[in-house]
């Protein structure tokens, strides 16, 4: 009795009824999608005719337990009624499994399916391993004696038989299940997932197609989405928000900061931005909705609204309270080491950096600590004012102000340099 | 005052329409022109040359067949974001895929071989000896795709196809007979003998070969064209399958005028040039060896980077030109493999290369309907193609163009075989 079979053995078995009478070919099997973590054989798709293929779900409770090359059911075919349709169900190892693509989150890659082993216990198949080697494929076209014979002439006692290139379903998750590609988004998917680390998937997600690389981004969670997000090439970013529906494409925007998520809503269309803003809460929205306002390449585009500021009046002790809030960075994605006073009106007195008062008396005033040079560069202004700035006075961040000196969002010294970079790399292809 | 007329330009219809020409060109384009290679002005010039304005009229209805199927290709790679052979992988196992691969990997290596040929045919008319050229050629293609600047050259070769205007200004010069040509063209006489029949399916074989639904469909891919853009892309298809028949018919048109009217059959690349004599005189074997080179070295670069794609893609292995050799060894082992065997052959004193060209017909014979076939069957299936799916008109139109194009390229098969 064996204990593990590939499924490519198991597709030529031919399968007859409780009278001996041929029935057809098994064709397929379905699968349970539990919380397992191998799934079983819930039931044997057997196929008939030639030209005309008729298709029947045989259910595991009525089939015999297996014999080398054919298997026998406990039921007479009258009792079967065969459909001209291939059958739905959740999950079947030829469509979903076998040939597809499947994320190793062992290996931490991409890997196709050649053939799937099944694991044997008391009559019921579990789904066991995926094999992704050569030598799934030579068992696939059948040349597996033919290959043999010709490499154990060459080199004999070669161990090249005994290798199997297996991967445990305990550490693969398959990217799309199901008639309408719906995933399996289970706990267990998100634990496995869980394991591979951040700049891993991203990696993983750039050898994906669009559609799986949506199926496995909606298994992640809140924060993983997040992170993986900010990994992603600008292109990838577009086609996912794209692809994704608008509620989710809103939230996700909502999570990342600010002054990406302006970009991305300046490069798609007109209609899906305002659908997507539309969602956001009120207060996302308002502040999305002025940063689009202004052009990209100049100051006001380039800004981000996530930032910290405070009274003129304030102390050192309420500057601390304020970074403690904002430390996490899932909730604040901005920078916390700059702290600009603002009067009343919102219009900039100062900026503070946290080396400059983390050691100051807590109960001082926080505007002893300002910088001496009060710089601040215009909504209008270019990239290159702005680099040239903070080149001169080495600012991490540098704020940004209306014609009336109003507090408008922050420069970070990493978005001006993306952007720079960019133009760059474009300026470099022109002279190509 | 300059400026002026500069703004008057731009606002112009005409500055317009070509810069939106020039803006979504794309892969359907670059497509189009790769397809132009060797085999392809090997084979128009002779439909010219040969049988004189006759074959003209097949121009327009392989036209509409390349158009129908390459936009086939680029629908699929937007809807479904995978390559064709992904696809059929996918949905048809890996048996079919792996013999697939297989014919496509020797019907693109005798491909490769026409093009170091054509290489190898170019340079001779500059007397540059083949041993010199071919090795450098195939050594530059190598180092091209390994060093990963490929994308960076492809815009030179693409600049470089201009060299076509040259035969639509010959094409007039030579003053063909247009009478006689649109007569041609609107009521066709088919002549019923094998010769006829043979070229007929040959310019169907050349001009929608099965690897450019490979690559067309794997650079939408890489483009990341989503559905909205679609319709750009669907613009940029339809240019390039309308500017290389173009090319294709001026070819055959001015080899009609000039090689034909005065009884020249056509025996070597000296007399093909021939046909560019009306615009360039004396320098039109030169004109004509630098466009052969051209056509040669882009195909050569494209051919085997796009057969190694797609048969990693089928297979399972890993691809990529930004890889490392022992990343990625079967990409690289098969991009090589081609290479250096495409272009040895060349070297190897009476080496039967006219032979392996009639192979390579039958091959490009027997892969393309079979090709097509899934193709229609896989753009009809609704669980992949969603909103994409072929209409119902759209799909008596696609079953048309492919039951034409298979009764052709196996009547091509049928012919070559019993003739070769």
């Amino acid at each position: 009795m064996k204990f593990f079979i590939y499924f490519s053995e198991l597709l030529d078995y031919k399968v007859y009824d409780s009278k001996g009478m041929y029935l057809g070919q098994i064709h397929d099997l379905s699968m349970h999608i539990t919380e397992e973590i191998f799934p079983r054989t819930i039931g044997v798709v057997v196929r008939r005719g030639f030209l005309f293929k008729e298709y029947v779900n045989v259910p595991i409770e009525v089939v015999e337990p297996y014999y080398e090359g054919k298997i026998k059911l406990k039921i007479k075919t009258a009792d079967l009624k065969f459909v001209k349709k291939q059958i739905r169900c959740d999950f079947s190892l030829s469509r979903d499994i076998l040939d597809q693509q499947v994320v190793d989150t062992d290996g931490h890659k991409v890997v196709r399916v050649n053939d799937v082993h099944l694991l044997i216990v008391e009559n019921i198949l579990y789904l066991a391993h995926v094999d992704v080697g050569t030598k799934g494929i030579i068992r696939r076209l059948g040349w597996t004696n033919v290959v043999r014979g010709v490499v154990e002439f060459f080199i004999p006692n070669t161990n090249y038989f005994k290798q199997e290139k297996l991967i445990s379903w305990k550490n693969t998750h398959p990217i799309h299940i199901g008639p309408k590609k719906n995933l399996l988004q289970t706990d267990i998917a998100r634990q496995k997932l869980a394991r591979i680390p951040v700049a891993e998937l991203a990696d993983i997600m750039e050898e994906l197609d669009i559609f799986e690389k949506l199926a496995l981004f909606k298994t992640f969670s809140v924060e993983m989405q997040r992170v993986v997000f900010a990994d992603m090439s600008i292109q990838e970013k577009e086609e996912l928000i794209d692809q994704l529906d608008d509620r989710e494409a809103s939230s996700l925007l909502e999570n990342i900061p600010s002054d990406e998520a302006t970009d991305l809503l300046h490069s798609i269309s007109r209609d899906k931005s305002t659908n997507l803003m539309r969602l956001m809460h009120s207060q996302s929205s308002k502040k999305l909705h002025k940063l689009l306002g202004f052009e990209q390449n100049t100051a006001g585009g380039l800004m981000t609204t996530e930032y910290l500021s405070l009274p003129q009046n304030a102390l050192v002790k309420d500057a601390l309270d304020k970074i403690k809030e904002n430390a996490d960075q899932s909730k604040f994605p901005g920078n916390i080491n700059s702290i600009y006073l603002v009067d009343e009106q919102s219009r900039l007195v100062g900026t503070t950096i946290l080396r400059r008062f983390i050691n100051s008396d807590p109960q001082s005033s926080l505007s002893s600590t300002c910088l001496n040079s009060n710089v601040s560069v215009k909504t209008e202004d270019t990239i290159e004012e702005i680099a040239l700035l903070i080149e001169k006075y080495k600012f991490i961040s540098i704020p940004v102000v209306d014609e009336n000196n109003i507090l408008q969002g922050v420069i970070t010294t990493d978005d001006v340099m993306e952007e720079l970079i960019s133009l760059a790399w474009k300026k470099y292809k022109d002279q190509l | 005052m300059f400026k002026n007329i500069l703004n008057k330009i731009k606002s112009s219809k005409i500055f317009r329409n070509l810069f939106f020409f020039f803006a979504v060109m794309g892969p359907g384009v670059i497509t189009a022109n790769v397809d132009n290679d060797a085999g392809g002005i090997a084979t128009y010039s002779l439909a010219g040359a040969h049988f004189g304005y006759s074959l003209v009229w097949s121009i327009l209805p392989i036209t509409i067949a390349l158009i129908i199927v390459q936009e086939m290709c680029a629908r699929m790679a937007v809807a479904t974001g995978k390559g064709l052979a992904d696809l059929i992988r996918e949905n048809y196992g890996v048996k079919v895929t792996f013999y697939l691969m297989v014919v496509l990997f020797f019907v693109n290596l005798s491909n490769v071989m026409a093009e170091f040929a054509g290489i190898a045919i170019s340079l001779e008319i500059f007397n540059v000896s083949r041993w010199f050229s071919v090795p450098i050629s195939a050594f530059l293609v190598w180092i091209l795709i390994v060093k990963g600047n490929y994308k960076s050259v492809e815009k030179i070769f693409l600049f470089a196809c201009l060299f076509y205007v040259a035969y639509i200004i010959s094409g007039f010069l030579a003053k063909p007979d247009w009478n006689n040509v649109i007569h041609q063209s609107v009521s066709p006489t088919i002549d019923w003998n094998v010769a006829y029949l043979v070229m007929l399916v040959g310019l169907v074989g050349t001009t929608i070969a099965p690897w450019m639904q490979f690559y067309l469909q794997s650079s939408v891919v890489e483009k990341g064209v989503t559905a909205e853009e679609y319709k750009n892309t669907k613009l940029d298809v339809i240019e390039g399958g309308i500017i290389a028949p173009l090319v294709a018919f001026f070819i055959v048109l001015s080899c009609a005028a000039t090689l034909f009217n005065s009884g020249i059959k056509i025996e070597s690349a000296a007399d093909a040039a021939l046909a560019l004599k009306p615009l360039a005189g004396k320098y039109a074997s030169w004109l004509f060896a630098y466009g052969l080179f051209n056509a040669s070295i882009f195909a050569a670069s494209v051919l085997p980077l796009s057969t190694s794609y797609s048969i990693c893609e089928g297979m399972g292995w890993d691809t990529g030109i930004d890889k490392r050799f022992n990343e990625a060894p079967h990409f690289f082992w098969l991009y090589t493999i081609m290479i250096v065997i495409g272009a040895s052959v060349i070297l190897i004193p009476n080496f039967p290369l006219l032979k392996v060209m009639y192979f390579s017909q039958v091959g490009n014979g027997v892969l393309l309907p079979v090709i097509l076939i899934y193709m229609a069957r896989l753009i009809n299936n609704k669980e992949i193609m969603g909103d994409f799916v072929n209409s119902r008109r759209m799909n008596i139109i696609t079953w048309i163009t492919v039951w034409l194009v298979i009764i052709l390229t196996l009547a091509m098969v049928f012919f070559t075989l019993t003739q070769g």
